[in-house]
């Protein structure tokens, strides 16, 4: 089966901002990647009493988690998949082979990459004075790349259907996923000091030493007990410390 | 010590692995054993997107990685070892004395399992290989990411 | 505070945290932008800025991913946001330290137990979705976006009563002890930002990278 003309990919694109909306422990992002990509499988209704449209959305909505801002590739690969008549068990695993690399990519991209550099230079931007402006430009700056790579993402998935991996060597995204650790790094590494002085300003010597060694010392904890110790629960700690003293030492 | 971790996770290399585990390992390599991803050679070329190019990818058929996990465990660099079902590492672990720990990351749902973690989902059948192996002396303990608490089998199986 | 700004609050925090996780990831979530607009609506940008940042880097030793559990720092951020601008004249930096990571807790918890009432709802529409029945598709979807919308109002909403019961209470601190809380809270963010921040960077070609952006943000900390 050949597929027709690109359906049109706006519906979907707007579904894929909720994608995570249903998001659970049993199918994770499955239920909203199928609402996504219902909307491109609406011309399979017609052949077949649409069984096979039928078909293809129960499929949709099986089993998925990645990065949500990919996601739009499995949407748009499986999509184009049932349009060609691939087999229910290759689109399948297709689906499944595309969890776990989407998850890393977007991972490594976004969590760890442009969010953090981001927001890095936004905690600067506060710090040094720029107040809502930088803020905003936050706002702004994270979200032309987030829209960016969702629609991206679709239409690419759309585009090479079962050979996605092509759209993966897209040299930009190499590139930009190569360098999003590396900028990160540097933005919340010049955020770390930035944002203690500006937090420190408001208190006393004396509470600027003991806050710099609590610092090391919940520094040093959190390193050392990974796993055991979370920085809310360090937090939580060292505010009921910080409680007892002050009642104490009036 | 060359293998750092042996994992079962269903969604074999995504963010947890290499992210979540990858970083903080420092890790050089990663071996994914599973015979239907050694035989596809664009699942391949999937999997090898999702990770930096400074960390090598080695696709091993089950029988492939029994041959050459001894030469794993003498690599110098860091290396995780990642299958998406329990049948593979119980058989590699039956063969082998260098498996001694197992990482349950993800195993999800599907017919039969019924959930007994988050991201653990078992069937009676598995929960059964699992005591088998570790009555047999290895480790096993679920834990998604490092910053999460070890779940050593005897609290969830 | 009047009613009306508290529900300008509660509804600021109820699209922080659908945000999160939900619709439409824009990361309003982020407390870098919930705490300063918490703060514009209280007309007091400044307590925003700052709290924002304090819980933008308690935000950096948390990654989210897959099913891993971790707090959230949205609606706690608003709810902070609120008991540090209550406890006007002090810093109330600390005070809103306290409700913020309690508020996070909750968040977190409130997330798993979201995650399993879908779960839930997903096993009892398992027959129709096998039979790619689109409309309960949809269905089981837009339930999804309701729960998280009323779980995110209920954390904000409980987090901005604690706001109210530390103002009160935090008459009864001494200036010194006020001062304490204030500081802990920073020293306990900056600590798990450093911590979650050099997790991540990991021993990997990034390490050089964070060295060099500390060592320039520490001498612009210094030059200013």
């Amino acid at each position: 089966m050949r597929p027709g003309p690109r359906p049109p990919l706006g519906r979907s694109l707007l579904r894929l901002f909720t994608v995570q909306g249903s998001w659970n422990y049993e199918r994770m992002q499955g239920i909203g990647v199928g609402v996504a990509e219902e909307p491109l499988l609406r011309d399979l209704q017609e052949a077949g009493d649409g069984v096979a449209y039928r078909a293809a959305v129960a499929r949709g909505a099986h089993f998925f988690n990645a990065h949500p801002y990919f996601c739009g590739l499995a949407v748009g690969a499986a999509a184009r998949a049932e349009h060609e008549g691939v087999p229910p068990e290759q689109v399948e695993r297709l689906r499944t082979a595309l969890c776990g690399p989407l998850g890393s990519l977007g991972d490594r991209l976004v969590w760890a990459g442009w969010l953090p550099f981001t927001s890095g230079l936004a905690v600067v931007g506060v710090a040094l004075g720029f107040g809502m402006s930088a803020v905003l430009g936050f706002l702004l700056v994270y979200n032309v790349g987030h829209v960016a790579l969702r629609w991206w993402a679709l239409q690419a998935g759309w585009t090479y259907g079962a050979r996605v991996a092509v759209a993966l060597h897209q040299p930009l995204l190499q590139r930009a996923t190569a360098w999003s650790g590396p900028a990160m790094a540097l933005a919340v590494g010049a955020a770390l000091p930035l944002a203690a002085r500006a937090l420190a300003t408001p208190f006393a010597g004396w509470a600027r030493s003991v806050l710099l060694a609590a610092a090391l010392v919940g520094f040093g904890l959190l390193w050392l007990s990974r796993g055991r110790l979370t920085g809310l629960r360090f937090g939580l700690a060292l505010l009921a410390l910080a409680a007892l003293v002050g009642w104490l030492w009036r | 010590m060359s293998i750092a971790l042996f994992r079962i996770d269903d969604r074999l290399i995504h963010g947890q692995v290499v992210v979540g585990w990858g970083q903080p390992l420092h890790v050089g390599f990663i071996v994914l054993v599973d015979d239907a991803v050694r035989a596809s050679p664009w699942e391949q070329d999937l999997y090898r997107m999702g990770v930096p190019s400074d960390v090598e990818v080695v696709f091993a058929s089950t029988e492939e990685a029994l041959e050459r996990l001894p030469e794993w465990e003498k690599d110098p660099r860091v290396g995780i070892l990642l299958a998406g079902d329990i049948g593979t590492l119980v058989a590699l672990s039956a063969n082998s004395h260098q498996v001694k720990r197992i990482n349950l990351g993800g195993i999800h749902h599907r017919p039969g399992r019924s959930q007994r973690l988050r991201y653990v989902y078992l069937s009676d059948a598995e929960v059964e290989e699992l005591r088998r192996l570790a009555a047999r002396g290895v480790e096993i303990t679920a834990q998604d990411v490092p910053t999460a608490r070890a779940v050593p089998l005897q609290e969830f199986a | 505070m009047s009613l009306e700004v508290q529900l300008l609050l509660l509804a600021w925090g109820t699209l922080v945290g659908l945000d999160l996780v939900s619709v439409p990831q824009i990361m309003i979530a982020r407390p870098i932008v919930a705490g300063p607009i918490a703060g514009a609506l209280l007309g007091d940008v400044r307590t925003g800025l700052e709290v924002g940042v304090l819980f933008e880097l308690f935000q950096y030793d948390v990654l989210p991913m897959g099913a891993t559990r971790y707090p959230e720092y949205g609606p706690a951020t608003v709810a902070a946001v609120s008991a540090a601008h209550a406890a006007a004249g002090a810093p109330g930096i600390g005070l809103g330290a306290l409700v913020g990571l309690v508020t996070g807790m909750l968040g977190g918890a409130s997330l798993h137990v979201l995650r399993r009432l879908n779960a839930g709802a997903v096993r009892v529409a398992a027959g129709a979705l096998e039979a790619g029945d689109a409309r309960v598709l949809m269905h089981v979807h837009v339930m999804g976006i309701v729960r998280d919308g009323l779980r995110a109002a209920l954390v904000t909403a409980t987090g901005l009563a604690l706001a109210e019961v530390v103002r009160f209470v935090a008459g009864a601190l001494s200036v010194r002890g006020v001062t304490l809380l204030g500081v802990a809270a920073v020293a306990a963010a900056v600590a798990a930002a450093s911590a979650g921040t050099l997790r991540v960077v990991g021993r990997g070609p990034s390490l050089p990278w964070f060295i060099a952006g500390v060592l320039g943000g520490a001498l612009m900390a210094w030059v200013r």
